[in-house]
């Protein structure tokens, strides 16, 4: 594939500033149940290429499953007759930021391909999680999922860049509802939006035993039912890794876009609150927040060898020790920002990724991550009983349920779908409906403890949406629980 | 585009491959391109075309269970190629899978042919220089203002057909132009959008001078309490608030598994009788879908009539497990959503937006709805922050911009208190054009503001 990626670049005339081509062939699996039955079962697969024009300082981009000789031809006709009708409307000229060409070849270290595990075998482990949750009859809905994905990327460009990759990534979980006539409560194992999500192979399906761990969540989420409802008021919290993951995703992920910063979002997703003179100067968080940008995390769901332009994967400090340190950047944006900011003299730190290739590769999250207490800067490596133990009156959060934030990535509310009560450094009674709302660095300053690396894990967010066209992109977010002080808690009436 | 007759070939040439009691194949084709402006010029523009063929093999009566000698195995396959090899390919992986299934007790059947209103194919392809002119046109009414334009100009063209062993076949091509923009001052933003069949009747002029219009007059906004307010939503948010009503109440699967607001209240008053919502693919304004993805017809169906539920939306698989009259709202298989009306909107009354906003007392205008999440199904409510422009209303007239809120709503008690309906309705499209909502601005007399936001 290598072979004919390069074949349709070099179509490509040479009087392009600059030009890549890249291939990818998209294989899925899907199994879901639902009340003891196989709802959904289904394989895809899709296979396509894109060239990528920067010319007369404007980009292009044309996409096409036709890879014939014609298809090509028609591609690239496409995608200058583009370049002509945006360079009759622009104001200034993209510029990339200088970049080595690499030939390499990457690929996830898995232990059992999913896709050779037999699909039987998947059905069964399903099925026997979607039957332990029916734990009450006031359980009305059982469900089970299962989820496999591999790409295979084939990148050329015209600085010389050759490099093909192989990336797999699984996922499963459980979700049980429970009902009894107005009320509705939820749990999932061992995440919301299904389950854990990483790239692994299917050891990771193994590993989470769903069958074990199903009962519990499901007789939680009978208990939901008649569980007191989180109070409302002023409170320490503590969430729990899998909630906190979800957090960093929005308030910080997101914000530290740096296409987002430049207004390159602003008819879609929005822009930020961490404008370009914010960096190297704002109090993000409290002085034991270390937030991380690091696509080299083995399992990380947002973890692969090279982005969509071809840098490679990297880890790099967003926030450290509670300073807003950087962006998370592409070739292009990162140029506009050396032009803003002299200080900042960094190259591209390699997040830019598409999710087909039928879509413009853009900045995308790739692992961000909250650094675990007891390494450098990060304060007490706690454990989270001695977290609980350390709280006089709190409220532990677990398991999204609903998030929300706005435009600016300022005012965010989440919901989980359980907590408890911390009273007197005890894990006290079952709270139902909880939420908390807040302003993100008022928010990231109130972090006060964050537990250590034992208790820390990379959760998968495989539904990330971003631009026009949409995109859903695979990110992971590494976190372990961590407290925040004086949070406003149950802000919704129900 | 292929046409139909070659698409009908395609689709016998897979069905002949197939050894299975039942299958389905739906085969889609497309070309897309979207010109994206921000920072006042071009700075992504690309186009990309695909076709797709997804397979469902049903095998019936193949496992016999202890109790239960009925229910079909399904499996389903996808790949995005038309030549013979894929064609068997894809039957083959779909009959793998259907084989290795257990049989579900509640399928019956794929659904069979059934008389299809057939609407003309309506293609119009919008060339890189039309987007490009009506691109330009907001940036240029936005720098003359010294503002900030960004936006979208979509055009999506495609071609949809269904075929079953059952002797099913349905067909239709269509196309939107879709321009939306988002213009920014320094603390200001105003959006505006607009959708058509060709891109000689996108009103471009329009969408840029709605959107500066409310940029200039949402500047400087002023901090306001949150708390419970009146509020006119505009066809925006009205759209955006509905957008989950469309999803978890009238959807047969939610409503029979006891999870939907609406479960359990068919015939019982559940919103105001000044409420009627109804789901019409061949309202005049919205770009017309003759069929469901299961290549069943679609009709104007009304689920709310003057406050009281009627009707909930059906596919073949809910239809027949709850022995109710198929309403052609499948979604693509596997579909775990359930079913899902496409074309719902809340019916029209007789106000104009002007006397709305004089008959509000103290109240908030809102453009748009951002980031609406549920909360909780059962109940439908909901959160999420208004954006581009919000207003305070008092004593029936706008009297300053205020920054955004967020709110906690129940959308069930929203449409209890409707106190005013617009006499039109507005055609709306998602940002990326492929689906056209209707929706008309209303006056609600209660709405919940939590908190408050910087800007």
């Amino acid at each position: 594939m290598l072979k004919i990626a390069q074949d349709i670049l070099s179509k490509i005339p040479s009087s392009v500033s600059y030009a890549d081509v890249r291939i990818v062939e998209q294989e899925s699996e899907d199994v879901a149940t639902k009340d003891g039955v196989v709802e959904a079962l289904e394989s895809s697969q899709s296979l396509g290429y894109n060239v990528r024009i920067l010319k007369n300082g404007v980009w292009s981009f044309a996409a096409s499953y036709d890879m014939s000789e014609k298809g090509v031809d028609e591609t690239i006709k496409k995608a200058l007759a583009i370049v002509k009708a945006s360079a009759t409307h622009k104001t200034s000229n993209v510029q990339l930021d200088e970049l080595e060409p690499i030939v390499d070849s990457y690929k996830t270290p898995i232990k059992e391909d999913p896709f050779k595990v037999p699909m039987s075998e998947k059905i069964k482990i399903l099925l026997a999680a979607d039957k332990a949750q029916k734990v009450s009859d006031k359980i009305a809905v059982t469900q089970a999922s299962y989820q496999a994905n591999r790409e295979r990327k084939y990148f050329v460009s015209s600085i010389g860049s050759k490099i093909d990759q192989d990336i797999v990534w699984t996922g499963a979980g459980t979700d049980t509802t429970a009902v009894d006539g107005p009320e509705l409560q939820n749990r999932s194992y061992p995440n919301s939006f299904r389950g854990q999500n990483q790239t692994r192979g299917f050891e990771l399906v193994r590993e989470l035993e769903l069958e074990k761990h199903a009962p519990k969540y499901a007789q939680e989420a009978v208990e939901l039912l008649t569980a007191d409802t989180c109070p409302t008021g002023e409170f320490d919290i503590i969430l729990d890794g899998n909630q906190l993951a979800l957090q960093i995703h929005e308030s910080c992920g997101h914000a530290v876009e740096l296409d987002r910063v430049l207004g390159y979002e602003a008819s879609y997703a929005g822009t930020s609150f961490l404008t370009t003179e914010k960096l190297f100067n704002f109090q993000y968080g409290s002085d034991i927040v270390n937030l991380t940008a690091d696509a080299t995390i083995p399992g990380g769901l947002g973890t692969f060898g090279y982005d969509d332009e071809g840098v490679p994967a990297q880890r790099t400090y967003l926030v450290k020790e509670g300073k807003f340190q950087d962006y998370i950047t592409s070739r292009d944006t990162v140029r506009k920002l050396h032009e803003i900011n002299n200080q900042y003299t960094k190259r591209s730190n390699g997040t830019v990724r598409a999710s087909s290739w039928s879509r413009l590769p853009m900045i995308r999250m790739t692992n961000i991550n909250l650094e675990p207490g007891g390494e450098e800067g990060t304060g007490k490596g706690w454990k989270l009983d001695e977290l609980i133990a350390d709280t006089k009156y709190g409220i532990f959060m677990s398991t999204n349920r609903s998030w929300s934030i706005d435009d600016k990535r300022y005012n965010f509310q989440f919901g989980t779908e359980i907590a408890w009560e911390i009273k007197d450094g005890k894990r006290g009674r079952m709270l139902k409906n909880p939420t908390y709302q807040g302003i993100t660095p008022a928010f990231w300053n109130s972090c006060d403890a964050i537990c250590g690396r034992d208790e820390w894990t990379v959760w998968g967010t495989p539904n990330c949406g971003k631009g026009q066209p949409g995109q859903v992109m695979y990110t992971g977010h590494g976190a372990s629980p961590a407290r925040f002080k004086k949070v406003k808690v149950g802000v919704v009436k129900w | 585009m292929i046409g139909e007759e070659k698409l009908k070939q395609i689709a016998e040439k897979a069905l002949s491959f197939s050894k299975a009691e039942q299958t389905e194949v739906l085969l889609s084709v497309s070309g897309n391109a979207l010109t994206r402006f921000a920072n006042n010029q071009i700075h992504q523009n690309v186009a990309w075309k695909n076709l797709g063929i997804s397979a469902r093999v049903v095998l019936l009566n193949k496992k016999t269970r202890q109790n239960s000698d009925s229910g079909g195995q399904v499996g389903v396959a996808s790949t995005n190629a038309f030549d013979d090899a894929s064609l068997k390919d894809v039957i083959a992986r779909a009959t793998e899978l259907a084989n290795l299934q257990e049989p579900d007790p509640g399928f019956v059947s794929l659904p069979k042919p059934q008389k299809i209103i057939k609407v003309t194919d309506d293609i119009h392809h919008a060339t890189e220089e039309e987007m490009a002119a009506g691109a330009d046109v907001v940036i240029k009414k936005a720098m003359k203002e010294n503002l900030i334009a960004s936006g979208a100009y979509a055009n999506d063209v495609s071609e949809i057909a269904v075929a079953n062993s059952l002797g099913v076949w349905a067909h239709h091509a269509g196309s939107s132009c879709n321009l939306s923009t988002i213009v920014l001052g320094k603390d200001s933003s105003g959006f505006a959008a607009d959708v058509a069949r060709t891109p000689d009747e996108v009103d471009s002029e329009l969408v840029a001078e709605t959107a500066v219009q409310k940029a200039l007059e949402s500047k400087n906004p002023q901090d306001i309490e949150p708390g419970e307010y009146e509020v006119i939503l505009e066809p925006q948010a009205v759209s955006e608030m509905m957008a989950f009503f469309q999803w978890y109440g009238p959807n047969a699967r939610i409503y029979h598994e006891g999870a939907s607001p609406l479960s359990d209240k068919m015939g019982s008053q559940v919103f105001g009788k000044n409420i009627t919502i109804i789901d019409d693919p061949f309202h005049k304004d919205v770009f017309p879908m003759p069929f469901d993805f299961e290549g069943q017809p679609k009709k104007a169906i009304t689920f709310i009539k003057n406050g009281v539920l009627q009707n909930i939306a059906y596919d073949s698989y809910h239809a027949l497990k709850y022995h109710h009259q198929n309403t052609g709202h499948a979604l693509p298989a596997p579909n775990t959503m359930g079913p899902i009306p496409l074309h719902m909107y809340i019916a029209a009354g007789d106000m104009t937006r002007d006397a709305m906003i004089k008959n509000v007392k103290r109240g908030l205008l809102v453009t748009r709805l951002w980031y609406v999440r549920v909360l909780n199904p059962k109940m439908l409510n909901v959160t999420g922050m208004t954006r581009d422009a919000t207003f305070l209303i008092e004593n029936g007239k706008i009297v300053r911009p205020v920054k955004n809120l967020r709110f906690n709503q129940s959308i069930p008690k929203a449409l209890n208190n409707v106190v005013g309906i617009e006499n039109k309705l507005t055609p709306l499209a998602s940002f990326e054009g492929e689906m056209i909502s209707l929706a008309p601005t209303l006056h609600i007399s209660k709405w919940e503001f939590s908190s408050a936001t910087l800007f």
